[in-house]
């Protein structure tokens, strides 16, 4: 134990003593979130629209009418769901429609918006008032005309490309301290013989293990709570962060990173050879795995191979407990955390049986 | 109290390459024992596999009634070990580096006293990527020391020293001997062998082709003394000189073995003035290690 902790110890200092390895490790998601937090919200237009209230008939007929415009994602839902939805910024606006029609009277019809976003609520009531206008125009002739009333939803939240980002860049940065940092430090220690030099004592490779993995696992946590305060507090992305499921989250990214760095080390004979290794791993899963964009608008096959890889699991993972869509332990994470968990077997499987010291 | 090592039957191979090769080696307990042979004979895996660092395919380590092979955990808890390449982390200080290994080992020496010991005081609290090769050199041997081993092993310890960091070196290994304990090091500078061993064995394709103090080795196996001349000197085929043993014909000296120095130089001067042979830059000298090497193996060590 007292050799474990000590070479925790040793680690954590190596690490914090590498300046350069620091800065690069926090120099792009700072980056990058800096010029979308700046940048504001910068989003295409697409609006998630609750139709809400009515009779069934009439609620079916607005939504179909709606939703032959592409700018609008309908969805038919209860008043009560629809507000919620709205305050938790899953929907941007839901159209509540009158229960009872009066013949010969206009229909007055209330939009409660999303009003967390100025801009986007601006686009929201207008394409909607644009809408219903079009849909008055097919109606013609045929009362009663349809009146929209917009409302602000106090409270509630929206989600800029900030609050997408932040979640992403998070997996992304403890898949590279696991792949950069650690592949790349173990190859370069096995390379110059310090490994060798530790199994030349007492110290088992066991301990090295749990002291290498409780080292990565302090010094990502580090990363990972040094981006959340920028992104959270400087930058005011509005996420949830639910701390136990997202711990849970970042320790199994972690966990499945760590044993595929092993893996890579293990693999690699120099730090040549490392380099290009991780890269070739790492580049795909950060453009693919829903890092900067949604997996879901690949191609169907390329989307489903992408919904395996360690970091889309890890990104979704992490979106969905902090945009609140995945409250506390939701069955969609489990089977992210799931993902991770296998990757974490394979990776140390793989690993422990190709591993080399030298 | 200090045990020996005995190595019986210490077979390794790599693929079709075999490193060390049934090699059988009583290492006496204290004193400085070297392991002597050009590069590729086998003495750093042979030093591995005593260190418990290696497995051998076949034959077993005995540190007095320890399996070395069998337990190299306890083994490497008594034994102190320099790596030909070991190196530290490049981001930890000297006294960092030798707290990291004193924490491994059950038994340990204050680090304030290893760096005194070693001259490593003014490097202390520098980190072991600002050292120089003669310190790094010292923070491996003193790093070798952190848990007061009864046996030292350490593999090329002079490799790439300049001449006074070497002297400096072999100072503090002629210390390690002196406080009673065991040392056993690879060389193949022969000067090393000579200054620092009390026994040696010479290794090469992985066997051991003799062991001993080197000045018996020297005595018994090259006997007599050697003329050296220029290799101008046109010495006849089949010449024979009065109690002439042997005849080297080298690129950088003409070497005639002799069993009886005056005999054979008188027959030698005789020849010269008869034939008209200028015999300047003419020395003699007894046998050197280096003389013992070629004998034994057919080659030089720095080949």
């Amino acid at each position: 134990m007292t050799a474990t902790l000590a070479l925790v110890r040793a680690l954590f200092r190596t690490y914090t003593r590498n300046r350069q390895g620091l800065f690069w490790s926090l120099f792009f998601p700072v980056v990058l979130m800096l010029v979308f937090g700046l940048l504001g919200n910068s989003k295409a237009i697409s609006i998630n629209l609750a139709v809400a209230g009515g009779s069934p008939a009439f609620q079916h007929e607005i939504s179909t009418a709606l939703a032959h415009s592409t700018i609008f994602k309908v969805k038919e839902m209860t008043p009560t769901a629809a507000r919620a939805a709205v305050r938790a910024g899953s929907e941007d606006a839901e159209l509540l429609l009158p229960a009872i029609l009066t013949p010969g009277q206009p229909a007055a019809i209330t939009l409660y918006y999303n009003n967390a976003n100025q801009v986007a609520a601006g686009q929201t009531v207008g394409a909607v008032q644009q809408a219903v206008g079009a849909i008055n125009l097919a109606l013609s002739g045929r009362p009663p005309a349809l009146t929209v009333s917009p409302q602000p939803v106090s409270g509630s939240r929206s989600f800029s490309y900030l609050d997408f980002l932040l979640p992403g860049l998070l997996a992304l940065t403890i898949m590279q301290g696991c792949l950069f940092g650690l592949a790349t430090g173990l190859t370069r220690w096995k390379e110059q013989g310090v490994l060798r030099r530790f199994l030349a004592t007492p110290l088992r490779p066991v301990q090295f293990l749990g002291a290498t993995v409780i080292n990565y696992i302090l010094t990502n946590m580090v990363s990972v709570v040094i981006i959340l305060i920028i992104g959270v507090d400087f930058l005011h992305a509005t996420v949830q962060l639910p701390i136990l499921p997202l711990l849970l989250a970042v320790v199994l990214g972690l966990a499945a990173f760590i044993s595929i760095g092993f893996l890579i080390a293990g693999q690699a004979k120099s730090q040549e050879a490392v380099v290009p290794l991780v890269n070739l791993i790492s580049f795909p899963m950060m453009f693919l795995s829903g890092v900067f964009f949604s997996p879901a608008s690949l191609p169907p096959f390329l989307a489903t191979v992408v919904s395996f890889f360690p970091l889309t699991y890890l990104a979704n993972a992490l979106r969905g407990l902090m945009s609140g869509q995945l409250v506390g332990l939701a069955p969609a994470l489990w089977g992210d955390l799931a993902g991770l968990a296998a990757w974490t077997a394979l990776g140390a499987l793989i690993a422990g049986r190709t591993w080399r010291w030298e | 109290m200090a045990s020996q090592i005995r190595l019986e039957h210490l077979t390794k191979r790599y693929g079709a390459v075999t490193a060390v090769d049934d090699l059988s080696l009583t290492i006496p307990a204290l004193g400085v024992f070297g392991l002597l042979g050009p590069n590729g004979a086998g003495k750093t895996t042979t030093l591995e596999i005593v260190e418990g660092l290696r497995t051998p395919d076949q034959g077993q380590v005995w540190f007095g009634d320890l399996d070395v092979v069998r337990h190299p955990h306890r083994a490497k808890a008594l034994f102190g070990v320099q790596l030909q390449t070991s190196s530290f982390f490049e981001l930890l200080t000297v006294s960092e580096t030798l707290e990291l290994f004193s924490s491994f080992y059950p038994k340990h020496i204050a680090t304030a006293d290893l760096v005194r010991r070693f001259d490593l005081t003014e490097k202390a609290t520098a980190q072991v990527k600002t050292l120089s090769g003669g310190q790094r050199q010292r923070l491996a041997l003193a790093a070798a020391m952190v848990n007061d081993p009864e046996v030292v092993f350490l593999d090329e310890p002079s490799a790439g020293l300049d001449p006074q960091a070497r002297r400096h070196l072999w100072d503090m290994i002629a210390g390690l001997k002196a406080e009673g304990r065991t040392v056993i090091l690879t060389t193949h500078y022969m000067e090393e062998a000579e200054t620092l061993c009390d026994q040696l064995a010479i290794i090469d394709h992985g066997t051991i082709l003799a062991v001993g103090r080197p000045q018996d080795l020297i005595r018994e196996r090259l006997p007599g003394s050697l003329i050296e001349l220029a290799p101008s000197v046109a010495l006849p085929d089949g010449i024979r000189f009065a109690a002439m043993t042997a005849l080297d014909r080298g690129e950088e000296a003409v070497v005639i073995h002799s069993s009886d120095l005056s005999k054979t130089l008188v027959d030698l001067v005789a020849w010269a003035g008869g034939a008209s042979v200028d015999l300047a830059g003419i020395r003699t000298r007894g046998s050197s290690l280096e003389d013992l090497f070629l004998s034994l193996t057919g080659r030089s060590l720095r080949e």
